[in-house]
């Protein structure tokens, strides 16, 4: 409990310090410090807690609900601000009825609500708990680095800029990340749903702002979408509380399930309500652009974004309200089809991008999308992929994320084609971006074994249409991704190296990602069972029984095999080298220049498939927002009329 | 114990394998030759190419295509041994997709533009194919009630009973997977020009090797898949799927002599559009079943 306590109360004491400080040094000094002590405390509660059933500690005061009640107001009034300043009056209307919402609910509505058991730990919060404490600080650290050349960048090119474009704001964007991080921890330990849904709402007001550090036109657009499509979502949480009160009785989250799981009928349509929540955080189609336009976004915000918090929350709650999609069919059915859907398109979408960071960005929409329909499946072998899935994604994306950013700063270029010879520019980064990569999608990695899970627990629930989703979205994330790590794999003579003059704190935490991406797939067996295997059991009494040990202990085996191959100087010195053939005398074979007919020099360019044609977002886009639009529309509505189970 | 038996099975699979997928490439040749009406070359043909290969020179453009395709060549020789020991179906198809990526990255390894071309056809073969491999195991599963290929002898009756359409697909991506014409794309047997042998131009010597005894190998798993089908319990069933395997691989080479190689997109869509009517079907019968 005092643990708990720590791990809320101390980031938002780094968070406001670090508001003071203006000078590198003890900016270094206390983010380094802070991110181990966060990392060290989380570490503690696991091992503390580490397959502890559901704990509850009695804990509640007058004071900290009013405090909640004003962070609430101060968060509509930030919204309003910005939205009256940059004349985004949708923004202000919707900040203006969560407001108004806000206050009916605290001083009127709820008032007489008392909830005892104010925090809670469960095996999920402890898995949560340690991606938010190791990934998340270990992103704040990675951050130092590369804001450092970030600044250096505006004030040497920032000459179009206007002077607030320019400013260096980097005290409040260290900020702003750890005040992330304790709101994060606050979601996941919170039983109390009013505490839970300030954590919520300080996570879209964070990124509104992490996202808008530019102050570019550009940066300020895509912040008021993020912040307009997750304030939707927030006031269907905030709805979703109403009927808990009206219906349940409670704002205990605990009760609440408890209850439910008792009458489906009276909680369909919050539950309704909070998974919208889940989808619109979980940037799920029709909502994924706001997360496509996170990425102007400096890279550390992206890697936050994407790896340990806001997405992350939202396919939280989705896999806790998971036993009551069980017995609500409704608000299930949306979760499923919205999931299975984005996962399958946006993998298509992928495919047509040459911009790194967005090829990452949809690939996190379409696991996200099969994090979602995993929870909405709600069988205990659902749920064990489900939480597989959020553990690799959370070390593999953060990985990738931080080793494109530093990539962007040292080739100039986030886009797949400027990857080229990326093996011999950037040795270690490129080897590292190809582990992370292929966590992200192959055999024998971790990623491929909750897949397969996934896959068998839509057979076995019969789940038709999620089957035809998942085979052909799981082909085409072969292809995007398997043409991105073709890239990476070129080599020609010996480019110059310009890997040497990367940060440390940028190495240490990319290597920090990479060992966790390791860990996590070589003790994959260890993994299941000490973290996941006790959540799965306290919630369903029973284990899913579909993949065996054996097959957990093969992967393993055959991913330390590829670990070696990647970096077990796998270059043949005794081989003779050649020319690489180009249908003519080659002039300068590492530049594939050769002589044409005319005698002239001709230089060989390739570039790789897009097949903007078929999966390009014209095409692709526009159906699959409808679509999942109208179920979520259809889904909200019947979910007030349709008896629960059929 | 199924990870012993996994081991076993992967050195048993390791030897046995190329030697029969030799035999059968050596088979192919005389086959094709006489359908086109010429002797061809005897039987063990592709065992004194290969061993010719053996003994070239060193030579690579970018030095690393070699260990990769010994890690394909590794991956290859996993999935037969999960497979043929009884193991995972799922497991053994996302294992080879593995050695294929290894093959694709070896490809990439020496930026020739040939060889890039031809990996980039790769990724879109390995897309059109996937779908019908995932879904026929999801068939498989269904009507054997296991993912485990060793689930089958105590069957009552063999699983091809319940899952004709999903065989037919399968059949239909087998082409592309054993690299026949019309789906020869990425590589051909029959390469007259850099285009056409794509991923494979820059490869030479021992690695060009590597590149044969994993398709030798490659054709014996995907022929113990076909098999899989008929086989129910009792050892004499053994027999009938062999005598299918068989049969497909005589009608896979028949379709090689006799269709023209296609465009990507052909394929892509024929190859979804298969998957997607076979195996929906299929997946849909089978639960209602």
């Amino acid at each position: 409990m005092q643990l708990i306590g720590f791990l809320i109360l101390f980031p938002l004491v780094v968070a406001a310090l670090l508001l003071l400080v203006r000078g590198d040094g003890l900016r270094n000094a206390i983010v380094w410090i802070s991110a181990v002590v966060i990392a060290a405390g989380s570490i503690m509660l696991a091992v503390q807690y580490l397959g502890a059933a559901w704990t509850g500690f009695v804990f509640s005061s007058q004071a900290i609900d009013l405090v909640a009640c004003a962070i609430g107001v101060a968060i509509s009034a930030v919204v309003i601000g910005f939205g009256v300043k940059y004349k985004n009056y949708l923004a202000v209307g919707l900040a203006i009825v969560q407001l108004v919402g806000d206050l009916i609910f605290e001083f009127g509505f709820a008032h007489g609500t008392h909830v005892e058991v104010g925090l809670y730990i469960d095996p999920l919060s402890v898995v949560m708990a340690l991606i938010i404490g190791i990934i998340g600080s270990g992103i704040c650290v990675y951050a130092l680095g590369y804001m450092v050349d970030f600044q250096k960048h505006l004030d040497e090119h920032g000459e179009g800029l206007t002077d607030l474009q320019r400013k260096d704001r980097r005290p409040t964007f260290f900020s702003l990340m750890f005040l992330f991080l304790s709101a994060m921890f606050v979601i996941v330990f919170s039983n109390n749903m009013i505490w839970m849904f300030t954590g919520w709402e300080i996570t879209t007001v964070c990124s509104f702002l992490l996202i808008a550090y530019t102050r570019t036109d550009e940066a300020v657009r895509n912040a008021f979408r993020q912040i307009i499509m997750n304030m939707l979502g927030g006031i269907a949480f905030l709805a979703a509380l109403y009927f808990a009160v009206l219906n349940a009785g409670t704002l205990s989250f605990q009760d609440f399930i408890l209850f439910g799981l008792g009458s489906p009928w009276l909680v369909a349509v919050p539950v309704c309500l909070l998974a919208f929540a889940g989808l619109t955080k979980a940037a799920q189609m029709p909502f994924h652009t706001w997360l496509l336009g996170a990425m102007v976004a400096p890279t550390p915000t992206s890697a936050l974004l994407h790896s340990s918090t806001m997405v992350k929350a939202g396919v939280f709650l989705l896999i806790k309200l998971a036993p009551l999609f069980a017995v609500c069919m409704v608000p299930a059915q949306m979760v499923i089809l919205v999931g299975g859907l984005t996962f399958m398109l946006c993998s298509f979408m992928a495919i047509s991008q040459t911009n790194a960071k967005r090829v990452l960005a949809y690939s996190t929409i379409a696991n996200l999308g099969l994090i979602t329909a995993c929870a909405g499946v709600a069988t205990p072998e659902a749920i064990w992929a489900a939480i597989l899935l959020v553990i690799f994604h959370a070390a593999a994306k953060s990985l990738l994320f931080l080793c494109v950013g530093t990539a962007e700063h040292h080739i100039g270029s986030r886009d797949i084609e400027d990857m080229d010879l990326l093996f011999e520019r950037m040795p270690k980064l490129a080897r590292l971006m190809m582990i992370g990569i292929m966590c992200m999608f192959i055999a024998p990695f971790g990623m491929l074994i909750a897949k397969w899970a996934t896959l068998v627990s839509f057979v076995d629930s019969r789940q038709m249409a999620l089957v035809l989703l998942l085979a052909f979205g799981s082909a085409a994330t072969f292809m995007f991704w398997g043409k991105w790590l073709g890239k990476l794999a070129g080599i020609a003579g010996s480019p110059e190296n310009v890997e040497l003059d990367v940060h440390p704190s940028e190495w240490i935490s990319i290597a920090l990602m990479a060992a966790l991406a390791l860990i996590a797939c070589l003790a994959l067996p260890i993994m299941s069972k000490m973290l996941v295997e006790p959540y799965i059991t306290s919630v369903f009494m029973q284990l899913g029984s579909d993949i065996s040990v054996d097959n957990l202990w093969i992967t393993s085996i055959l991913a330390a095999f590829v670990f070696v191959v990647m970096f077990a100087g796998n270059r043949d010195s005794k081989a003779k080298r050649a020319d690489v053939y180009l249908a003519g005398v080659s002039v300068d074979s590492d530049g594939r220049v050769y002589r044409n007919s005319l005698s002239g020099e001709t230089t060989a360019t390739s570039r790789n498939l897009y097949l903007d044609s078929i999966f390009g977002e014209g095409i692709v886009r526009r159906p699959g927002e409808i679509l999942c639009a109208a179920i979520i529309i259809v889904a909200i509505i019947a979910s007030g009329f349709v008896p629960p189970v059929l | 114990m199924s990870f012993i038996a996994t081991l076993i099975g992967t050195v048993a699979f390791a030897i046995v394998a190329p030697i029969l997928g030799c035999l059968l490439a050596g088979l192919d040749r005389i086959i094709s030759a006489r359908m086109q009406g010429r002797v061809g070359p005897p039987l063990l043909q592709p065992y004194y190419d290969v061993r010719k290969l053996l003994a070239k020179d060193n030579v690579s453009v970018s030095g690393v295509d070699g260990v990769y395709m010994t890690a394909a060549l590794v991956f290859t020789a996993f999935a037969g041994g999960i497979f043929f020991s009884g193991g995972n179906l799922l497991m053994s198809a996302f294992v080879i997709t593995m050695a294929g990526l290894f093959f694709i990255m070896a490809a990439y390894s020496s930026r020739s533009p040939y060889a890039e071309l031809g990996a980039g056809r790769e990724t879109v073969q390995v897309m059109a194919y996937e779908p019908m491999v995932l879904l026929m195991a999801v068939c498989f599963y269904m009507a054997a009630g296991t993912f485990n290929a060793g689930g089958v002898f105590s069957l009552n009756a063999p699983v091809i009973l319940y899952t004709i359409p999903a065989f037919v697909g399968f059949l239909f991506i087998l082409t592309i997977k054993l690299r026949k014409s019309p789906f020869d794309l990425s590589t051909s047997h029959h390469a007259h020009q850099e285009l056409v042998r794509g991923t494979t131009t820059e490869m030479s010597g021992k690695t060009l090797a590597k590149v044969e005894v994993m398709h030798w190998c490659e054709t014996v798993l995907f022929l113990g898949w076909t098999g899989m089908f008929f086989v129910w319990a009792g050892p004499v069933s053994l027999i009938l799927g062999i005598i299918v395997a068989l049969a497909a691989w005589f009608f896979e080479i028949w379709i090689d002599n006799n269709f023209a190689r296609v465009k990507w997109q052909a394929m892509l869509r024929s190859a979804w559009a298969v998957a997607l009517v076979c195996g929906g079907i299929n997946i849909i019968v089978l639960m209602f079943m």
